[in-house]
């Protein structure tokens, strides 16, 4: 128990003895969180906006003329059995007529005689968020019924949104991951420079009769230090930016920017620690072999 | 309780020790006595295993130098109290931290360590310093502390080098008696020193090296 208190009061002694160092270890955290934590609200939020599309997306179907009703309600059930269909909605042909006469304020069979509306289907998606949405299978397992006349969709649309939401999940993984590489090494390397400096004392540690884990942790928890305070310091600056933006990004294109401050200074703070411990320990594991 | 059996060491450059056999029993209070450069630091070096023999083997407090796995080295030197030569004080931290720092690496109480600490800063003479940091104190107060240090342990064997080789002649008294002192209390003593005259004639062990070569013991 005093041995922790010791090593941990080693690791926060250690934070002002190497002020340089922490300051360098600090920034680089700071600015490698800073990054990551716009990088996951701004995906976030582009989540959040796919998820609103997706929403919307939907495929109409056309039934031929002589389709029975009954008959109607057997194909949709085998619609729903279909992977990547959320919901059906059948129009029937004297819905379609209602639909008609509140939308024209007529009835068609006194302008034409009969009812020449077809029967239709109306089928919502499942959202699936990190998945890319591939409607193709789904419209080809449509086209198979003989009473579906026509299918319609927005398949362009559809297929560009879900390209680009696609392609900008990657580059954002892919950005975060290089920039917590980068930050990792800056951080074993300004680690480093302080080790060096400390050899002797190092070696006067050891010949005491420290272990290696005793040499070590003060070394690793003030690189957790490192990391907390960046974390914190993100943190905040994320806030107050994001308390600013979202105003003035709502006013402008009606979109709320919405996170939890809590989840991100959590997902920061973690970041910030795991990227300091493998960086300090990366250091100081080369020094001690 | 030390033992060395055939044990050379050689630098890279030249120097250190050869064939070397040397038995240190439990209780014993001995002397190295050897001119600068003979191979005393080498040694005492190899007793505390900060290097190991190119031929032969030590074998300390039932550790083997031939056997002992480098995790197990910080355990087998919590039994020995080493003053070494160059002091090796930690400069980022006052005298009572520098002292109380072995007693960290072994896990102490903190209340047993500050009884500690002011016990052996008291033998020592240096209680009034205990604030000061290793670069506000003197050549002979930095090889004290060194001393207290290894003291502070409670060690079952004293590895001390040259401790007096800073200290004027009175203090270096002072400090031989106190050995003498704590070894009645039971720790071996292995006290390196190029200084005969300070011991002569008091009844210890004197054991010779000359150009790495161990002359008479
Ligand atoms: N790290 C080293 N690298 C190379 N040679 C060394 C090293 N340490 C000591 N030597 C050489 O080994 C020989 C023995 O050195 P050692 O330090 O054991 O002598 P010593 O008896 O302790 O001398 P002193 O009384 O001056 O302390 C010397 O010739 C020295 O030059
Ligand atoms: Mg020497």
């Amino acid at each position: 128990m005093d041995k922790m208190m010791f090593l941990l009061s080693e690791g926060l002694k250690n934070l002002w003895r190497h002020k340089l160092t922490a300051f360098t270890a600090v920034f680089s955290i700071f600015l490698t969180l800073t990054v990551a934590g716009s990088l996951i609200v701004v995906s976030d939020n582009t989540g959040k906006i796919i998820d609103y599309l997706r929403d919307k997306y939907k495929i109409e179907v056309f039934f031929k003329q002589n389709t029975s009703n009954e008959r109607i309600k057997e194909i949709v059930k085998e619609f729903q059995s279909i992977r990547g269909v959320r919901s059906t909605t059948v129009i029937t042909k004297s819905d379609a007529k209602k639909i008609f006469k509140s939308q024209f304020g007529e009835n068609i069979l006194d302008i034409v005689g009969f009812n020449p509306l077809p029967a239709s289907c109306v089928i919502n998606l499942v959202k699936e968020k990190k998945d890319k949405l591939n409607l193709r299978p789904i419209i080809d397992r449509l086209r198979k019924f003989s009473e579906v006349d026509e299918v319609n969709y927005q398949g362009r649309l559809i297929n560009r949104i879900e390209n680009s939401y696609q392609a900008f999940v990657k580059v954002s993984i892919i950005l975060l991951i290089i920039i917590l590489i980068i930050s990792i090494l800056i951080i074993s390397n300004t680690v480093r420079l302080t080790i060096y400096a400390k050899k002797d004392l190092i070696k006067s540690f050891q010949l005491v009769g420290a272990t290696r884990a005793f040499v070590k942790t003060p070394f690793i928890l003030e690189g957790i230090f490192h990391g907390l305070i960046g974390a914190v310091f993100a943190s905040v600056l994320l806030l107050v930016s994001l308390e600013f933006s979202s105003n003035f990004i709502f006013t402008i294109t009606g979109v709320k920017i919405d996170y939890s401050f809590l989840n991100l200074f959590f997902i920061l703070s973690s970041l910030g620690i795991v990227i300091s411990f493998l960086g300090s320990n990366r250091a100081i594991s080369q020094f001690l072999k | 309780m030390i033992q060395l059996d055939n044990v050379s060491y050689s630098y890279e450059k030249g120097g250190g020790v050869s064939n070397v056999n040397l038995t240190i029993q439990k209780d014993e209070y001995a002397f190295l006595i050897g001119p600068t450069g003979s191979g005393k630091t080498t040694l005492l070096r190899l007793a505390y295993m900060d290097l190991f023999p190119k031929v032969g083997r030590v074998v300390v407090n039932k550790y083997d130098s031939s056997k002992i796995k480098p995790k197990k080295i910080p355990y087998f030197r919590r039994n020995i109290g080493m003053v070494f030569q160059d002091y090796h004080l930690l400069d980022d931290r006052n005298l009572f931290d520098n002292i109380a720092l072995p007693l960290h690496v072994m896990g102490f109480q903190k209340d047993e360590i500050i009884d500690r600490v002011k016990e052996s800063l008291e033998e020592i003479g240096l209680d009034s310093k205990s604030n000061h940091y290793p670069n506000e104190l003197s050549g002979g107060e930095q090889q004290r502390a060194c001393v207290a240090r290894a003291l502070v342990k409670e060690p079952d064997i004293i590895l001390a080098d040259e401790p007096t080789g800073n200290l004027d002649p009175v203090t270096s008294f002072e400090l031989i008696k106190l050995l003498e002192e704590i070894n009645r209390e039971g720790t071996s003593i292995l006290m390196a020193s190029h200084n005969y005259n300070l011991i002569k004639g008091r009844g210890h062990r004197i054991i010779e090296i000359q150009n790495g070569v161990v002359r008479k013991s």
